[in-house]
C-alpha cells in the first residue's frame, strides 16, 4: 500500500532506502555482535562498537522516518476522521498533513541550527572512539585548519539530523500533495492487521462471513 | 493549567489523523517555543539523545530483528505442535494450547501483536475445524497473544528500562511469574468453559510425541535460555542479548529450520546444506534476508520515530516540573500507596486505548516514578504493573492494536473481536488487580536471583 512511486527515478530511490535501511540494521547487529565474540573468543574489545553502533541506529530510523511517510507505516488514530463523510475527511487529513508539514519544517530549522556549530565554530569536535577513515580526511584541510582528524569529527555522524529533517519535509509535503489528488485517503496506517498478515503469508482464502469493517 | 492544554494539543492532533509520533512532537515544540526559551536546537538534540543518549533503546531493533526471523512460520507450527501434544488432551485442549503456543512465543518475541499474528494464524483455523466458535478462538488469542510484552523479552520493558533508569534485566526477571501466571489463569479459565460446554478434546499423543515435537521447538526456544542465561549470567548486557539472539535467530531459520534462506524449497524437503555449502555466503545477498530486515527495519522506525518524540514531551514535563507538582498534588490529597496505584491503573487503561504502549510509557513513567519512589512503592512492580495496564489497552477499544490484528487474522470485524475478547479481558482485569496489590508476584524472582533492589533516587 502507499507506495505510489513515480516512474523509474522512484524505484530507484525507494530500492536503495530499502537497501540502506537492510543494510543500517544488518551491519549494527553484526558490529554489536562481533564486540561479543571480541570480547570472549580474542579477549579483546572493538572499541569503537557501542558509539558506532549508536550512530547507524540513529541514521537507521531518522532516514527511516522519511522512508516510512511515503509508506504510511506510521501509526496513527483514525476512527475519528472516519466519522465524517469522505469531503470532509479530506479537508481534515489535509489539515493533519499542514501539521505535519509545520513539524518537519521546526524540526528542520532545529537541526541546522545545532549542526552547524559542528562545521563551523566547533568543527575540531570529535567523537569519543570512532576511527576517522582517510578518505575523509580532507575535511581536516577544508574545516579544521589542515590538522589531521583522529577520530571522526562530529557533525559528520550528526549530519543525519539536518538531512533527514529535508528528506521528512520533503515527504510530507509529497504526501499532502497525494491527499490533495485523492490518491490517498489518510496519511498514516491504518490498515496495520492487513498489512501484517500479508507479511506473514496468511492470505489464504477464508470462509469468512463479516469481514467488511476492515476497509 | 498549561500542561492541560499541552495535552488537549496532543489529543486534537491524533484525533485528526497525526501520526501518534508527529503528534507528541509538534504539540511539545509550540509548547516549548510559547512557554520557555528553549531553542529549537535543543529540541533537535533531544531528538538525538533518543539513540545516543539511551544505550537501553539499542536492544529494541535487535529483538524485533530476533523476533522477525523467528516469525517465519515454522517456529510457530514447532511450538503449537509441541503445546498441542502437552495439553491437548484436555477439554477445550486446542484453545488450552493455544494459549500455551502463545506463552512460548512470547519468549521468543517482544511484541504482542506479532504474537498474535504468528500464533493466531495458524491456531484459529485449527480450532474451528474441530468445532469452536469463531468468536471463541478469536477472544482467546487476542488476550494471550497480550502476554508477548509481559514474558521477556519484551520491548515495553526496555522502554520502561530506559525511561526510569532500572535494570532491563530485572524487569525481564520479574516478568515471568507474572507471564506464566496470567497464561495460567487463561488456561484454567478456558478449561471451566469447556467443562460446562463441553468443547472437544485432542487425543492424547503420547510421551513419544512430546518428545519429539519438543526436541524439535527445541532451537526455537533456547533462544530465550540464550537471552535470560547471557544477562543474569554477566555474559551479556541486554543490548548485546538481543543482539546474539537475533544472529542466533537468523542461523537457525536459515540453517536449522530452513524456512526462509537458500536452503528453503517451497515444493518440498528443504535442501541439505552439505548439498549446497556455498549457502553460508549466498545467504547474506539472499531476498528473505533483505526482507527480514527490511521487515524488522519499518518497525524499529516507527516505534523508535514515536519514543523519539515522547522524549521531547518527557523534556517539557521535566523543565515545567510537572512530576513535582504531581507529586505534591498528590501526596497532599494524602494519597497513600493503594489509591495511587487506583489512579496509575485508571490513567494508563485509558490512555493504553488511545496509544502505542511504547509512547505511553516514554511519557507517563516519569510522571508517576517518582511518586511510586516517594510512596515506597518498588520500581520493578512499577514496571511490572504498567506493562499489565499496556496489555489491557492493546485488547480495549478504540485503538487496541491487537484487536485489530486479531480481527485481521480471524477475518472478524474489529466489534466482533472486542465482544469476543471482552469475557477474558475480565480475567485479565482481575490478574491486574492481583498484580497491582501483591508486589511479590513480580518481586520474588529478581530479588531472588539480582538481591534486593537498590533504590538510586
Amino acid at each position: 500500500m502507499g507506495s505510489n512511486q513515480q516512474g523509474t527515478f522512484g524505484k530507484i530511490v525507494n530500492d536503495i532506502e530499502e537497501t540502506l535501511i537492510a543494510f543500517l540494521l544488518g551491519l549494527m547487529t553484526l558490529i554489536t555482535f562481533a564486540n561479543v565474540v571480541a570480547r570472549y573468543v580474542f579477549n579483546s574489545n572493538i572499541l569503537w562498537a557501542v558509539e558506532g553502533t549508536v550512530f547507524l541506529f540513529a541514521w537507521l530510523v531518522l532516514l527511516g522516518v522519511a522512508y516510512g511517510i511515503k509508506h504510511s507505516i506510521h501509526i496513527g488514530v483514525d476512527v475519528a476522521v472516519k466519522m465524517f463523510p469522505r469531503p470532509v475527511q479530506k479537508i481534515i487529513t489535509l489539515m493533519a498533513t499542514a501539521a505535519c508539514i509545520v513539524f518537519a519544517l521546526l524540526l528542520l530549522k532545529g537541526s541546522f541550527d545545532y549542526w552547524l556549530p559542528f562545521v563551523g565554530k566547533r568543527a575540531f569536535l570529535e567523537t569519543e572512539d570512532v576511527p576517522m577513515p582517510d578518505f575523509l580526511q580532507f575535511f581536516a584541510t577544508w574545516l579544521n585548519d589542515g590538522e589531521r582528524y583522529e577520530k571522526l569529527p562530529r557533525f559528520i555522524p550528526y549530519f543525519i539530523l539536518p538531512l533527514s529533517m529535508s528528506l521528512i519535509t520533503w515527504r510530507f509535503i509529497e504526501a499532502g500533495w497525494r491527499v490533495m489528488t485523492g490518491k490517498e485517503d489518510l496519511i498514516i496506517a491504518s490498515h496495520e492487521a492487513e498489512e501484517m498478515m500479508e507479511e506473514a503469508g496468511l492470505n489464504q482464502p477464508a470462509d469468512g462471513e463479516n469481514g467488511g469493517a476492515r476497509s | 493549567m498549561t500542561v492541560a492544554i499541552l495535552f488537549a494539543i496532543v489529543i486534537s492532533l491524533m484525533l485528526i489523523g497525526v501520526p501518534i509520533a508527529v503528534a507528541l512532537g509538534l504539540s511539545s515544540i509550540l509548547f516549548l517555543l510559547a512557554y520557555s526559551d528553549t531553542s529549537l536546537a535543543s529540541v533537535a538534540q533531544t531528538l538525538f539523545s533518543a539513540f545516543d543518549g539511551h544505550y537501553t533503546l539499542l536492544a529494541i531493533p535487535f529483538f524485533i530483528l530476533a523476533s522477525t526471523f523467528m516469525s517465519t512460520g515454522g517456529v510457530a507450527n514447532r511450538i503449537i505442535r509441541f503445546s498441542i501434544a502437552v495439553v491437548g488432551h484436555f477439554k477445550g485442549g486446542l484453545a488450552i494450547a493455544s494459549v500455551f503456543a502463545c506463552m512460548m512465543f512470547a519468549a521468543l518475541s517482544g511484541s504482542s501483536p506479532a504474537t498474535v499474528v504468528a500464533i493466531g494464524g495458524i491456531v484459529i483455523a485449527g480450532m474451528r475445524q474441530v468445532g469452536y466458535t469463531k468468536e471463541f478462538a478469536a477472544g482467546v488469542i487476542c488476550n494471550a497473544g497480550t502476554l508477548g510484552i509481559l514474558i521477556p523479552p519484551s520491548i515495553v520493558m526496555v522502554v520502561y528500562a530506559a525511561a526510569t533508569d532500572v535494570s532491563v534485566g530485572r524487569m525481564f526477571l520479574a516478568g515471568v511469574i507474572p507471564g506464566l501466571l496470567a497464561g495460567f489463569m487463561l488456561m484454567l479459565g478456558i478449561y471451566v468453559v469447556a467443562k460446562y460446554k463441553g468443547l472437544p478434546s485432542q487425543p492424547w499423543a503420547g510421551w513419544r510425541e512430546i518428545y519429539e515435537s519438543g526436541r524439535d521447538a527445541m532451537w526455537g526456544l533456547m533462544l530465550i535460555i540464550i537471552i535470560l542465561g547471557g544477562i543474569y549470567g554477566g555474559i551479556f548486557t541486554p543490548t548485546e542479548a538481543a543482539a546474539v539472539a537475533a544472529v542466533y535467530a537468523f542461523v537457525v531459520a536459515n540453517f536449522v529450520y530452513r524456512d526462509m534462506g537458500p536452503l528453503h524449497n517451497k515444493d518440498g524437503d528443504n535442501i541439505s546444506i552439505l548439498r549446497k555449502p556455498l549457502s553460508v555466503v549466498t545467504v547474506w545477498f539472499h531476498k528473505d534476508t533483505k526482507q527480514s530486515l527490511l521487515d524488522a527495519g519499518k518497525l524499529t522506525i516507527m516505534l523508535m520515530f514515536i519514543i523519539a518524540n515522547a522524549l521531547i514531551l518527557k523534556q517539557v514535563l521535566t523543565e515545567e516540573r510537572i512530576p513535582q507538582m504531581i507529586t505534591e498534588a498528590m501526596l497532599g490529597a494524602g494519597f497513600g500507596p493503594i489509591m495511587f496505584l487506583v489512579v496509575v491503573n485508571i490513567i494508563l487503561l485509558i490512555g493504553g486505548q488511545f496509544m502505542e504502549p511504547s509512547g505511553l510509557l516514554v511519557i507517563v513513567a516519569p510522571l508517576v516514578f517518582p511518586i511510586a519512589m516517594e510512596l515506597g512503592i518498588d520500581p520493578i512492580h512499577l514496571g511490572i504493573i504498567m506493562v499489565v495496564n499496556m496489555e489491557i489497552g492493546m485488547i480495549t477499544p478504540p485503538v487496541g492494536l491487537n484487536l485489530f490484528v486479531t480481527a485481521g487474522v480471524a477475518r472478524m470485524s474489529v466489534m466482533n473481536v472486542v465482544k469476543a475478547a471482552l469475557p477474558w479481558v475480565g480475567i485479565m482485569m482481575v490478574f491486574l488487580i492481583m498484580v497491582t496489590y501483591i508486589p511479590i508476584i513480580s518481586t520474588f524472582l529478581p530479588t531472588l536471583m539480582m538481591g534486593p533492589e537498590v533504590i538510586t533516587k
